[in-house]
């Protein structure tokens, strides 16, 4: 086992800082380990589902590769906050000026989310890894691959990464459990992994919020630890839509939205789970479901994401007003 | 020299690097880009109107001693006219001691088809030009220009972020010994959207009428006036006429606007059935404004305007008459109080960001459960929160 990095988060304190503490990713951690074991790297593209690994593996590579020195040698940047290509290029730029320290003659850049670029800021970044080729390497982790321009993916080895099994998050858990004395039921494990749909990171964050609490894990508690984090119920919306009353849906959900900081997408997500807990028939679920669907589709093809649930708002309204057919606007 | 009848936003035009609000970056690269020519010969300042553009060019030819060279985009149509100006400078380089700087302003004016040769003409002086060349666009990515953004260092302009620009607004005021009270200020900041000029002639607007209540006439210029008669028209006829079909051609507003506009009022317009077809038809407008931001398909603007026009009004079968109290958009305006006011939840997750590998939005978004994880005192210690950050956690 590694050492453990100091720090009061847990998400870092038990980040696995060598390949032999990673869990699960078995294939993608023996072709990456032997890319480094030859002490040079493609462009990587590391394309997964959140909490399964891209960012810790990213981290493992550059020590592996820098060993001491890793932190001179590694830039990291996230496209979700650093949206201007000028920024991450002029980062890049100081970044690669100087030469790297130690035997390996490149550094490395870790890109983080890159699929939140805009087609223009990742032309830019082809150009750009294409510039400081001789000196820097890039790591770039992506929830879809298909975001990515295929000349980035073209100039880059990819590897996509599964969900993490039920068994392999267990034995983190289990890790963490016995270093800070921790009791936990299966139960209580089964309610940690449910809340958190196999991303790792959010189940050692709902652990340490639970366990703040108390050492002794139960599935009351953690469930008491999700719903306080929670954001806001979107029901309340979708109540105000079925009852008719649009301005007081709409200005719910603005609020929900700026408060809790979530995205169309996110709101999209939980009205599509949350259809099925409404007391209405079946066919006007799945009528609503289909219309939840169209309303994703134009949310990414469209400019702006509050227009699009307003007009999902609409398919609830008509759902209130009992017409099945009308849901999807099918006249 | 009379500054009586200068605009102000002509009067105030700042001239000296220090005065540049809020563009760094942007200065910085500039300062690089002289101290390497002729690595590259031209530079590009790219931005949205009223960011600063033409007095960053200014200001940093004062702060380098430099005399400035202006051609405009209309300059480039007649050849000769070129050569005259900067045929000689170009030859005479150190005759003055003095070094000079071409600033081609507002090169979106060049057009693509009808100043062909005008285009040539630009990038023919930018291979040979012995003078540093400072150039200032609203859309670099147009497609006539992919040569020039190949030969040249670009680098774009941010919006003025709200805060800047009411501080600017501020110092204004003082100069000019107006008073505003504080809130009125602020709207005009964030219905300037960044842009300084805009916000400036607002002000100025503002100033020269006694009553303070005829803000809220000011506040998009001219523009509500015509806005509130194509709404009318929309939300109140129903037949798709030839004016129906032009309604918005009289509105003097970013496409952007108006669909916020109609956004606002759709409710206010229409209930039940028709306000859902309503929100359909804007729902698709919105999905043809995407393609065409995404894919530049320019003629999508026609089903994005009509659905926006006709479309909206075509869910009546009669026309409504009577008087409609029509709202201004009121969204852009909540996100950015919410944004003031979640100030510290932001800087809170930023460290966090920082500290966990994770992005800022990401931590924002698990805010309630980072929450209870950032309880312990240790753990404060160890992302270094500010007293202030360690309130608002306890408080929240």
């Amino acid at each position: 086992m590694g050492d453990i990095y100091n720090s009061e988060v847990w998400t870092e304190k038990y980040r696995p800082q060598v390949f032999e503490d990673m869990v699960g990713q078995e294939e993608i951690l023996k072709r990456v380990k032997s890319l480094v074991d030859s002490m040079n790297i493609p462009h990587l593209l590391f394309a997964g589902p959140a909490g399964v690994g891209k960012s810790t593996l990213a981290l493992i590579i550059v020590r592996r590769l820098f060993g001491a020195s890793w932190r001179e040698n590694y830039l990291e940047l996230n496209a979700s906050d650093e949206r201007g290509i000028d920024v991450v290029r002029q980062k890049v730029k100081d970044f690669a000026r100087t030469k790297a320290l130690g035997d390996v003659p490149f550094k490395v850049i870790f890109l983080d989310e890159a699929d939140a670029l805009t087609r223009e800021a990742q032309q830019a970044l082809r150009r750009t890894m294409e510039n400081y080729t001789s000196t820097c390497r890039f790591v770039m982790s992506c929830n879809y691959s298909s975001k990515i321009l295929d000349p980035i993916q073209s100039r880059s080895v990819v590897f996509r990464f599964q969900l993490l099994d039920r068994k392999d998050i267990k034995k983190r858990i289990d890790l963490i459990a016995e270093r800070e004395g921790l009791v936990i039921s299966n139960d209580a494990f089964s309610a940690l992994y449910e809340a958190s749909e196999g991303d790792c990171r959010r189940v050692i964050n709902l652990l340490q919020a639970t366990a703040s609490i108390s050492p002794n894990v139960t599935p009351d508690l953690v469930n008491t630890i999700v719903s306080k984090a929670k954001p806001s119920d979107i029901k309340i919306v979708l109540d105000y839509a079925l009852s008719g009353d649009f301005v007081n849906a709409k200005e719910k959900l603005l609020e929900i939205m700026l408060k809790e900081s979530i995205s169309g997408q996110d709101v999209i997500k939980a009205i599509q789970r949350e259809i099925w807990n409404l007391p209405i028939d079946d066919g006007v679920k799945v009528a609503l479901t289909e219309k939840t669907g169209e309303a994703e589709f134009r949310l990414v093809e469209g400019a702006d994401e509050f227009i699009q649930l307003e007009a999902l708002l609409a398919g609830f309204i008509r759902a209130g007003m009992g017409d099945v057919k009308e849901v999807k606007g099918e006249n | 020299m009379n500054l009586k009848n200068v605009p102000w936003c002509e009067k105030y035009r700042v001239y000296e690097l220090e005065d540049i609000k809020g563009q760094d970056l942007a200065v910085d690269k500039i300062k690089v880009f002289l101290k390497s020519f002729p690595k590259k010969r031209a530079i590009v300042l790219h931005g949205p109107p009223g960011v600063g553009k033409t007095s960053l060019a200014y200001a940093v030819a004062g702060e380098m001693g430099a005399e400035i060279l202006e051609l405009n985009a209309s300059d480039f149509r007649n050849k000769a006219k070129i050569g005259e100006i900067v045929g000689p400078a170009s030859r005479q380089a150190s005759l003055f001691g003095k070094g000079k700087i071409i600033l081609i302003d507002e090169v979106d004016g060049i057009s693509a088809m009808k100043d062909r040769g005008g285009l040539a003409e630009l990038l023919g002086l930018l291979a040979k030009s012995a003078f540093p060349i400072i150039v200032t666009a609203n859309d670099i990515w147009n497609k006539k220009f992919s040569l020039l953004r190949k030969k040249a260092e670009l680098v774009q302009l941010k919006e003025i972020d709200s805060k800047v620009v009411l501080k600017i607004l501020m110092d204004v005021c003082e100069k000019e010994d107006v008073v505003v009270t504080g809130e009125v200020l602020k709207g005009i900041a964030i219905r300037a959207r960044g842009d300084i000029r805009a916000a400036l002639n607002d002000l100025e607007v503002l100033s020269k009428m006694d009553s303070e209540s005829l803000m809220q006439e000011v506040g998009d210029r001219d523009r509500e006036k015509s806005v509130f008669d194509a709404l009318k028209k929309v939300f109140q006829g129903s037949g798709i006429d030839e004016e129906m079909l032009r309604v918005y051609d009289g509105v003097n507003m970013p496409i952007d606007d108006l669909f916020l506009w109609v956004e606002e009022n759709l409710a206010v317009a229409y209930k039940g059935e028709e306000l859902c077809l309503a929100l359909e038809r804007l729902s698709l407008a919105d999905v043809y404004r995407g393609r065409i931001r995404r894919q530049r398909h320019w003629r999508f603007m026609v089903y994005e305007y009509f659905l926006l026009g006709a479309g909206i009004a075509n869910v009546k079968k009669y026309d409504r008459s009577g008087w409609v109290q029509y709202k201004k958009p009121s969204r852009i305006l909540k996100i950015w109080l919410q944004n003031q006011r979640a100030a510290k939840k932001k800087s809170i997750c930023v460290k966090y960001a920082k500290a966990c590998h994770v992005s800022v939005k990401g931590a924002m978004k698990d805010f309630m459960l980072l929450r209870i994880i950032l309880g312990g005192e240790s753990v404060r210690k160890e992302l270094d929160l500010s007293g202030d950050e360690i309130a608002y956690l306890d408080k929240v």
